[in-house]
């Protein structure tokens, strides 16, 4: 229907994810009327970002160096690894800075449906860092879904009799939210993983 | 629990309607084809989130559109909810609650619930073990939206387990093995939280339908509601283990609440291949109407009860009890011909080719 390089564009912008055909047509339209400079732009920063950023070769977050920032930091606390499913969910628990560990990206979660199992994910690599790093605790970061929970079932039977000390984050409660909208699976969970104030029959923190 | 006006946009075959429902008995009537079903199954689908007659988003969607809006406006005791969902041909479905977006379906349904008597409950009685499931199921969520989330994460559970299998092709790597051990806990901690709402369910419900039976039929027969399942005695984990090999071989998850089965008899006998005609039409009204007083007691206001099209199913006689056992409350009747004898209408519809008229 179009010329050529114009539907070039628009099929490759629609294998983009949350881009469908119409939005494909638009973007490209768009890019159509804009100036040139804009163009080069937009396709400098791309083939600039393929070039220079890479995987951390010890975490795989998204890094400019063979080390990432975080690995690099001499100040983090070796010892404490935190497992999340994608290189955002760094950047997410970054912002609560309310954690000095290091961390490892699995590259997504244990999904048969799309194809991805264990050997997908770097779980080796997580298991090769165990003894490199004597890592004394690990903290299961995976999202509280179907396949971010069996993942992290996955992970804490295989890290278990490594003798680390596996965790799980917390699901609960929303910080500012009311109780009486809170469905009822949430919770639950708040309720099974609540903390002891005071009182009680010892005086250790958690009451698990 | 009253639906008091409905909106619709490019719904069906519905280009925009706007409706005001009687508290009472609203009868919409019409010839066949003109849209009275589609009337009941957009109310229906603001309190399942799916369509009673198991259609796609996208066949319910006006030729040529992009998606379909279902508007209602809930009155439950003091409180007012504007519900609003699109449904979109292709892609999410976007619902809000009183304007404000909603991510979940679970925070969604509940606001509505609904109980459909259609030409179609004879496969409650004659049907496969899935209709029966799904009875079961559907009343759960109408009792607790919540359970909703149950019912989707067995699903899910499912499907990743049936993926593995699938891709081990009956070759049991430690690999596999190991991932496997993973997605049986979770179908365990699921499915047997799932099975136990069925079975406490069923027990509510076995004793209203066998007065029911008998009320609609003038009988006196006794009716068996029992949970048929394979593995509940042993337990799931258990099961799983036993039934490892078949799995692997065939592919697919063999053992399961997916896999259980409502047995219905009367006087002893299998109501699917024993009972009459006449019988199992008068268990499959009893059923539903027991759903209704089970719902109704768990949430403490009555579902929206829509008769859709039901009277030229039942023979005169039945149709008489089932107007005498229903409930007072908020009721929508669709019918093409006359209604029976004893229905009391405070408002009339009329639908044709997509226009309502009242």
């Amino acid at each position: 229907m179009y010329a050529d390089a114009v539907q070039k564009v628009i099929d490759e912008l629609g294998r983009l994810p949350g881009i469908g055909p119409k939005s494909a047509q638009r973007l490209a339209f768009h890019m159509l009327k804009s100036p040139a400079e804009d163009a080069v732009r937009l396709t400098d920063a791309i083939t600039d970002m393929k070039d220079r950023v890479r995987f951390c070769d010890r975490c795989f977050n998204i890094s400019e160096e063979p080390l990432c920032l975080i690995c690099s930091d001499a100040r983090r606390e070796p010892g404490l690894l935190c497992v999340v499913e994608e290189p955002r969910d760094i950047v997410a628990l970054e912002r609560t800075g309310g954690f000095r560990g290091r961390y490892h990206v699995l590259g997504g979660a244990i999904s048969p449906i799309d194809g991805v199992g264990p050997d997908q994910l770097k779980v080796s690599e997580l298991l090769g860092r165990m003894d490199a790093e004597s890592v004394t605790e690990v903290i299961l970061a995976t999202n509280p879904n179907i396949e971010g929970e069996a993942t992290a079932m996955y992970l804490a039977r295989l890290l278990g009799p490594l003798g680390v000390e596996v965790t799980r984050i917390a699901s609960g409660l929303p910080v500012g939210g009311d109780l009486e909208y809170a469905d009822e699976l949430t919770l639950g969970r708040a309720l099974e993983g609540r903390r002891r104030l005071a009182g009680g029959p010892d005086s250790e923190n958690g009451i698990r | 629990m009253l639906v008091q006006r409905l909106w619709l946009n490019d719904f069906r075959n519905y280009t925009s309607v706007e409706l005001s429902l009687s508290d009472g008995v609203t009868a919409v009537v019409g010839d066949n084809g003109q849209g009275k079903t589609n009337l009941v199954e957009a109310i229906a689908w603001l309190a399942r989130g799916s369509s009673f007659r198991g259609a796609t988003a996208d066949s319910m969607v006006r030729g040529g559109c992009d998606g379909a809006v279902i508007r209602a406006e809930v009155v439950d005791g003091q409180r007012t909810t504007l519900l609003e969902a699109e449904l979109v041909a292709s892609g999410r479905n976007r619902l809000q609650v009183n304007r404000n977006r909603v991510q979940r379906q679970s925070d969604f349904i509940g606001h509505v619930r609904a109980t459909v008597f259609g030409p179609d409950d004879l496969v409650l009685v004659k049907g496969g073990p899935a209709e029966r499931r799904r009875f079961l199921d559907d009343l759960l969520v109408d009792m607790q939206p919540s359970n909703h989330r149950l019912r989707s994460d067995l699903e899910r559970i499912l499907r990743q387990r049936n993926g593995l299998l699938r891709q081990a092709g009956g070759r049991a790597t430690p690999e596999v093995l190991s991932t496997l051990d993973v997605w049986d806990a979770k179908l365990c901690e699921v499915g047997e939280e799932l099975a136990a709402r069925r079975v406490a369910l069923l027990a509510e419900l076995e004793p209203a339908a066998g007065d029911l039976v008998n009320l609609l039929s003038d009988g006196r027969s006794a009716l068996n509601m029992a949970y048929e399942s394979a593995w509940l005695e042993v337990g799931l984990a258990e099961s799983l283990v036993g039934s490892r090999s078949d799995d692997l071989r065939r592919g697919t998850t063999t053992v399961g609440p997916h896999r259980d089965e409502v047995g219905l008899s009367v006087d002893g006998m299998p109501a699917r291949s024993h009972a009459s005609q006449g019988e199992q039409r008068s268990l499959a009204v009893a059923l539903r109407l027991a759903g209704h007083g089970v719902v109704t007691s768990h949430t403490g206001s009555d579902p929206v009860i829509m008769l859709d099209d039901v009277f030229s199913e039942l023979d005169p006689r039945r149709a008489t009890s089932l107007i005498s056992l229903l409930p007072d409350t908020q009721t929508v009747v669709t019918t093409a011909g006359d209604l029976p004898e004893g229905v009391v209408v405070d408002q009339r519809v009329h639908v044709h080719d997509g226009v309502v008229s009242t």
